[in-house]
């Protein structure tokens, strides 16, 4: 019995001192072990000395495997923004607007996670052709700036000119299973997860849909205050704080005149914007505002989807109250196009140019 | 500096203990290199904390020393009220502030100070000791073991809260003493499973809280909900806090030093004296003999016994926070100990399964006080809990299982030194992949504080 013996056996020191060292040889070998095999197999593409290998988005942890996109110098332009601009399709972009786009959104983003990824992308690749900044939540969160990151962690090592520092970083669960599968790719063993321009689709297939149960999904808005509270005076609005505004003014005003800046407020399904009358909707009005002030303040232009239309209000068209489904993401990328190359308004109220 | 850190593990503690038993064959040296290591352990997170903790040992040592000269009793009492009142500035000025504001209708200003971490347990620590001394239970120790005895890192942040005669007259044992390599053995076991609930369930029950708690502060929680966001909350707090617990028992033991139980399984509690014998044992027995028993205890009366549990369990809320939502978690508690001890003394027993259940329901109703932003959300959450605001279902249920199991079955640092005699190789291979493990979940990101540094 490992545990209290009905017959206590006497343990010399020899066998307590054999159990403490196999316990740190095991510990000490196989953190070794590991860690070389992490580091030959170089899972994100970055440190000076490794294996040779077809390195391919292999995770779905794209703060991990989005920076070797960035240093790869394919692309120059790019898509930010959290799950909610995930599903737009960069090569459908790229036709559009003659560039070559990468999608660099990323699930559940803070709003400063996006900024260090744009400031990632004018360090390495230069100033972008053309910014796509899908707006929501992160943007004009009032604790941007005690919430930082988000629940996956920010590897912010990956993401600085240093391929040295790298080493220390490179002993973790996340590193270990990404190296077991980019030789799992290399085995033909395993298939990558996003094609090379980030683009993944991460909502299930198409034929899968089920009406029912995203409606379930979806749930229902908030009831409004009855009756409705008079609108927040003037003062009190202004008094509203949104940290992550100020990086995004001062990360634009760092753009050139000559890149194309988009803000875009993506589609959520109308229950998961705030309801009309409650303080979030105020605070989601100012905040439109002052983005709508930056855009025509830097040349960016402005389009707005977080609004209730017939593409929101619709529950066919979501999987659940944040993701919309893949056509609706085509529509929603060639409404882009339109209303950025051509300035073409909505025909159906499904979006509003507000800047410039 | 966190126990649960890369950094700490592979080396900072290997560093310590080589350099530790290096020095071994010499009391002096082996007690400065704990005490030059428990320095850096604390200046980690902002060095000008340092300061504060040396400052109370230094003019608490130097009181005590002066009243061994004196006797003078009003010494003590200056010490006491000098660690108090560092205490209150740091940890209490603003909310008493705030509640003055609240009373009065006076606009206060606020100080704003940083709460030095650890304040609350090594402040109680040098306060037992002034207590101690007017007691005529305390001699005076050198300054060097007496400034380890409260800085000691591993029980400095978050306790176990430990008295100096628990722990000084350890420092002069050589650690290389027989049990050597037991000590060591059973010190690695017992920091891997408070590691491995750090990391592997107590992190991931936080990822559930957080949300769920927050979004209570804008709406009420449906049915599923409160009792995922309660539950999960329960959970975590034990797992965080005994996972820090059995780092700081698994740290000292590598250094031949023991610190004593804090948790015996609390959820196993069959009613709430029980609970209070599991659960934060140190801190229990801390206010049990430095406020309950002065103010008379059980032995005086009724009314002076519910005025003594009362007030002891308010300090006990007040440590922990400060804010009146602990303090209505103190009085809580502290009316389920008068009622239980009423119980017992009807002397009909409750069936054992019928007592547990009640007990739990009683903690987890404490945890939705204790967790709460305010009265309001806890109040809103508590008739979610009733099904209120409407059905839902229990999310991650997974997780909550494989911690009510943990919670349940892996057993307390002591019940392990005192319990494990056999071992076995396999069970070192084992603990070692566990430890990997853990070293790698916790390289995925910024480690997670532990919930018991804010007290």
């Amino acid at each position: 019995m490992l545990w209290r013996s009905a017959q206590p056996r006497t343990c010399r020191t020899a066998d307590w001192r054999a159990f403490a060292f196999v316990f740190l040889g095991v510990l000490a070998v196989g953190c070794v072990m590991i860690y070389l095999f992490i580091v030959l197999i170089d899972p994100y593409g970055v440190v000076p000395f490794s294996l040779p290998l077809d390195r391919r988005i292999v995770s779905t942890h794209q703060r991990y495997m989005f920076p070797q996109i960035v240093r790869s110098g394919h692309f120059d332009s790019l898509i930010l923004g959290t799950s909610t601009s995930r599903l737009i399709d960069p090569e459908r972009l790229d036709r559009a607007f003659h560039v070559r786009f990468a999608n660099l959104a990323m699930s559940g983003a803070t709003a400063w996670e996006q900024k260090a990824m744009l400031d990632f992308f004018l360090h390495t690749a230069g100033p972008p052709k053309v910014l796509v900044v899908g707006i929501d939540g992160a943007w004009c969160n009032p604790k941007a700036d005690g919430e930082r990151e988000s629940i996956y962690g920010f590897p912010d090592w990956l993401y600085d000119d240093d391929p040295w520092n790298d080493y220390f970083y490179f002993f973790n669960s996340e590193a270990l299973i990404t190296a077991v599968r980019l030789v799992g790719l290399q085995l033909g063993w395993y298939r990558e997860r996003a094609r090379f321009d980030g683009y993944a689709v991460f909502v299930p297939p198409e034929p899968t849909y089920d009406l029912a149960r995203a409606q379930k999904n979806i749930g229902t808005r908030e009831p409004s205050p009855n009756p409705l509270p008079p609108p927040l005076p003037a003062d009190e609005r202004s008094r509203m704080s949104f940290p992550a505004l100020v990086w995004l003014d001062a990360s634009l005003a760092r753009l050139p005149a000559d890149s194309r800046k988009v803000l875009a407020f993506m589609p959520v399904h109308v229950a998961a914007q705030p309801t009309p009358g409650t303080y979030r909707a105020e605070l989601e009005a100012e905040c439109k505002t002052r983005i709508m002030a930056i855009g025509r303040d830097r040349g960016a232009t402005v389009i707005d989807w977080r609004i209730a239309s017939p593409l929101t209000t619709e529950n066919k068209n979501y999987w659940d109250r944040l993701h919309y489904r893949v056509p609706v993401a085509t529509r929603v990328a060639d409404q882009l196009a339109g209303a950025v190359l051509e300035g073409r308004q909505s025909d159906d109220g499904t979006y509003v140019i507000l800047a410039p | 500096m966190l126990f649960q850190s890369q950094f700490y593990v592979l080396i900072f503690l290997p560093a310590v203990a080589a350099l530790y038993y290096l020095c071994a064959g010499s009391a002096v040296k082996r007690q400065w290199v704990l005490i030059a290591a428990s320095l850096v352990f604390y200046a980690w997170w902002d060095v000008r904390f340092v300061v504060l903790p040396v400052g109370q040992i230094v003019l608490t040592w130097l009181l005590a020393l002066a009243h061994e000269r004196s006797k003078s009793r009003a010494l003590l009492i200056a010490g006491i009220a000098l660690n108090l009142l560092s205490l209150g500035t740091f940890k209490y000025l603003d909310f008493i502030l705030g509640s003055i504001e609240s009373a009065t209708g006076l606009v206060l200003p606020r100080a704003h100070l940083i709460l030095p971490i650890g304040i609350s347990f090594f402040s109680f620590q040098l306060i037992s000791y002034l207590i101690d001394r007017m007691r005529g239970q305390a001699p005076i120790y050198p300054l060097r073991p007496f400034a380890l005895f409260v800085l000691l890192y591993p029980h400095l942040i978050a306790g176990p809260i430990v008295r100096h005669n628990e722990l000084v007259p350890q420092f002069a044992l050589d650690p290389r003493r027989d049990g050597l390599w037991r000590r060591i053995g059973i010190g690695l076991v017992v920091f891997t499973l408070g590691f491995a609930k750090k990391v592997l369930l107590a992190d991931k029950l936080g990822s559930i809280v957080d949300p769920l708690f927050a979004q209570a502060q804008t709406h009420a929680l449906n049915l599923g909900e409160a009792w995922s966001g309660t539950l999960a909350f329960s959970f975590q707090l034990f797992l965080d806090f005994s996972a820090y617990t059995e780092m700081a028992i698994g740290s000292a033991l590598i250094f031949g030093l023991i610190l004593p139980e804090n948790f015996r399984r609390p959820y196993l509690a069959t009613d709430i004296r029980d609970f209070w014998r599991r659960w934060h044992i140190t801190l229990s027995n801390f206010l049990r003999d430095y406020v309950y028993i002065p103010l008379g205890g059980s032995r005086n009366g009724v009314s002076r016994y519910l005025l003594a549990t009362l007030v002891t369990m308010g300090v006990c809320g007040l440590w922990h926070g400060a804010g009146w939502t602990y303090v209505a978690w103190g009085f809580w508690h502290g009316l389920g100990l008068a009622v239980c001890h009423g119980w017992q003394r009807l002397d009909r027993p409750m069936p054992k399964v019928a007592g547990w259940a009640v007990t739990m329901l009683f903690v987890l109703a404490g945890w939705v006080l204790f967790r709460a932003s305010s009265f309001g959300v806890a109040g809103s959450l508590l008739l979610s809990l009733l099904g209120v605001h409407g059905s839902g279902h229990v999310e991650a249920i997974p997780l909550l299982a494989a911690a009510a199991l943990v919670s349940a079955l892996v057993p307390s640092a002591h019940e392990i030194i005192d319990g494990f005699r056999l071992p076995f190789r396999a069970v070192a291979v084992a603990g070692g992949l566990l430890a990997i493990c853990c070293l790698l979940e916790v390289g995925r990101g910024a480690p997670v504080n532990f919930i018991y540094f804010q007290f």
